[in-house]
């Protein structure tokens, strides 16, 4: 499959994408206990970028039409309580758990994967804060590096022997995974991306960070701070090998993107323990070696 | 616009001689308005079974009954008197159902009428005769015949509870039951492990800013009636995150919002009528010392079983 074809096939699959497997046991571990703590949800509900976005997108759907748009889990889990935001975790992870067929012929190794996208997630925070990014907007950032790759997810479940071609050529070729894609398939993981964002209707800074970080250049819009963060976080998760999305071969960010963040690239090295603490962390959370 | 209380007890019907004053049956208000005395209900706990009745008399004689009810939500101290409720039986009975449903597949009305099957009740959904139509309520705005406004605002219960706002002729009359106030769950002692400084100011900033959003909701309103279901000590004894409010609670946020006439309701099962005379005298009290010389005093009582607000 490749291009429209691929496409359609992926929107069909999007709504019922589980979460990564990496969180699910621990995602029903926490939210089968009938005394739930509200940090242990928070936690694993916000290491997992899928269950994340779809918690996100429930308590903003027209289901319970919301007057305000909520962006933080932590106000989502008081507002609408933490039954309600229990079941909506456990739901969607249970989806993860039963349906297991779907992952058995992936090619990029989602415990890698999650590993990646919590690394960018994490990094953009820190930028964030580095940067005196006002602290109610951090958060933005860790969510928006989390997700950045959340078009691999379909790509590689739904199409893995498509998606293995595209692998093959970036290894062969040299060239980043962005490219191989487009021209193996004729459809990227950010057009993918995109389908998931508009279908489970997260906000447009999302939409825009999974769109153009692989062409920040061609970006015109109002978030570019955002978008040229995670690129730079992105950049240094492949770079330090901490875990793998499947670039080999990232394209390094231009002078224009430093420029741009006032930032220097010795500036986010020296952010790689705290970077590595964290995540440390949040495997001890998860229970991973 | 004018309300009768028909059920004012919260969790389950205590009838016995400690409530007589009081009254034993759960949460149901009869509010009528307009020309044409039209008919809306809060909930349908225990109290809808001794309205039903009523309206058998009153207003059935003069022609079909023609209702809306409207429900809090769907515990079942709030909807356990739907199928006592006389007129769902007669054919002519229509009646507008309307509230919130917790995330899950079920709807509305399975999730109302799920108690009229055989196993809990000799009659099942399909048997009743009356015309009823369903609508899944959210945080919205319903303009209802005769120029009734509602309002609808998400309460913090342990399910999807919504409050409601009554606006007719420049009278404002709200509900706001259950409902605990807002809090950071996110509020650990700074040398927990958990603790994070970030999530603490985060949590504290949204609890504020939805007890405000609450405060908003209520203001100005000639009459609330507030779950008030605890003291301030027993909320604090344990009962903390059961999706109840404290009376100091329910006192202070009316005060501050500009409230004229607070009705503490949803009493808890084991509140004796000697307590709520008692009660009633210490907060009066408290109330009054309280009040800047020169400022209206906050009017505040307890709910009883026919009391007409």
């Amino acid at each position: 499959m490749k291009g429209e074809q691929l496409r359609r096939a992926l929107e069909g699959y999007i709504d019922k994408m589980p979460p990564l497997p990496t969180s699910v046991g621990k995602v029903l571990e926490i939210c089968q206990k009938p005394n739930a703590q509200p940090n242990d949800l928070n936690k694993v509900i916000s290491l997992d970028p899928v269950l994340l976005a779809r918690v996100m997108k429930l308590i903003n759907s027209a289901y319970y039409g919301l007057t305000q748009e909520v962006t933080s889990l932590v106000r989502a889990i008081i507002m609408l309580g933490l039954n309600t935001v229990k079941n909506l975790a456990l739901s969607t992870a249970v989806l993860g758990s039963l349906n297991t067929a779907h992952t058995k012929n992936a090619v990029l190794n989602l415990d890698g994967f999650w590993l990646h996208s919590l690394c960018v997630g994490v990094m953009a925070k820190h930028l964030a804060k580095m940067r005196n990014i006002p602290q109610q907007d951090q958060e933005t950032y860790f969510f928006c590096g989390l997700l950045h790759d959340i078009g691999k997810v379909p790509l590689n479940n739904r199409a893995p022997e498509d998606y293995l071609q595209a692998l093959t050529a970036s290894a062969d070729q040299r060239i980043s995974l962005v490219q191989a894609e487009a021209s193996t398939l004729e459809f990227t993981h950010t057009d993918a991306g995109a389908l998931i964002i508009d279908a489970w209707k997260l906000s447009d800074d999302i939409k825009d960070v999974v769109s153009y970080h692989h062409s920040p250049l061609d970006y015109q819009g109002p978030y570019r701070d955002l978008v040229f963060t995670v690129l730079v976080a992105d950049y240094f998760a492949n770079i330090m090998e901490i875990g793998f999305s499947g670039n080999r071969f990232p394209t390094p960010p231009s002078a224009e993107v430093y420029r741009t963040l006032g930032l220097q690239w010795m500036q986010v090295e020296a952010l790689e323990t705290q970077v590595r603490q964290e995540i440390e962390r949040a495997k001890v959370f998860l229970k991973l070696s | 616009m004018n309300v009768t209380l028909w059920g004012v007890r919260g969790s389950i019907p205590c009838p016995g001689p400690t409530t007589v004053r009081y009254g034993g049956n759960t949460l149901c208000l009869e509010f009528r308005y307009g020309p044409s005395n039209r008919l809306v209900i809060v909930d349908a706990g225990s109290g809808i079974r001794p309205l039903g009745v009523e309206l058998m008399k009153t207003d059935f004689p003069h022609g079909p009954i023609d209702a809306k009810i409207l429900f809090s939500h769907t515990h079942w101290d709030h909807i356990m008197g739907f199928p006592f409720f006389t007129p769902i039986f007669i054919p002519t009975t229509k009646l507008g159902i309307y509230g919130p449903v917790t995330f899950e597949e079920d709807t509305l009305e399975s999730v109302i009428g799920g108690q009229l099957q055989y196993r809990y009740f000799p009659v099942t959904m399909a048997e009743l005769s009356a015309q009823m139509t369903y609508h899944r309520l959210q945080e919205t705005v319903l303009n209802f015949e005769d120029d009734l406004v509602v309002k609808t605002k998400y309460l913090n219960h342990p399910i999807t509870c919504l409050g409601y706002r009554f606006e007719h002729e420049g009278k404002v009359i709200v509900t706001l039951f259950d409902h605990e106030p807002f809090r950071n769950l996110f509020a650990t002692e700074v040398d927990h492990p958990d603790h994070d400084p970030e999530i603490f100011e985060e949590g504290e900033k949204a609890a504020r800013e939805e007890n405000a959003r609450i405060d908003a909701f209520m203001a100005g309103a000639d009459v609330v009636l507030h779950d008030a279901q605890y003291t301030q000590k027993e909320y604090l004894k344990g009962r903390k995150g059961w999706g109840h409010s404290s009376m100091e609670w329910a006192i202070n946020a009316a005060a501050r919002s500009g409230v004229k006439k607070l009705v503490l309701i949803h009493h808890d099962p084991e509140r004796t009528d000697d307590q709520l005379d008692e009660l009633q005298n210490t907060y009066q009290r408290a109330i009054q010392a309280r009040s800047a010389p020169g400022r209206p005093v906050l009017e505040f009582v307890f709910a009883r079983e026919g009391m007409v607000l």
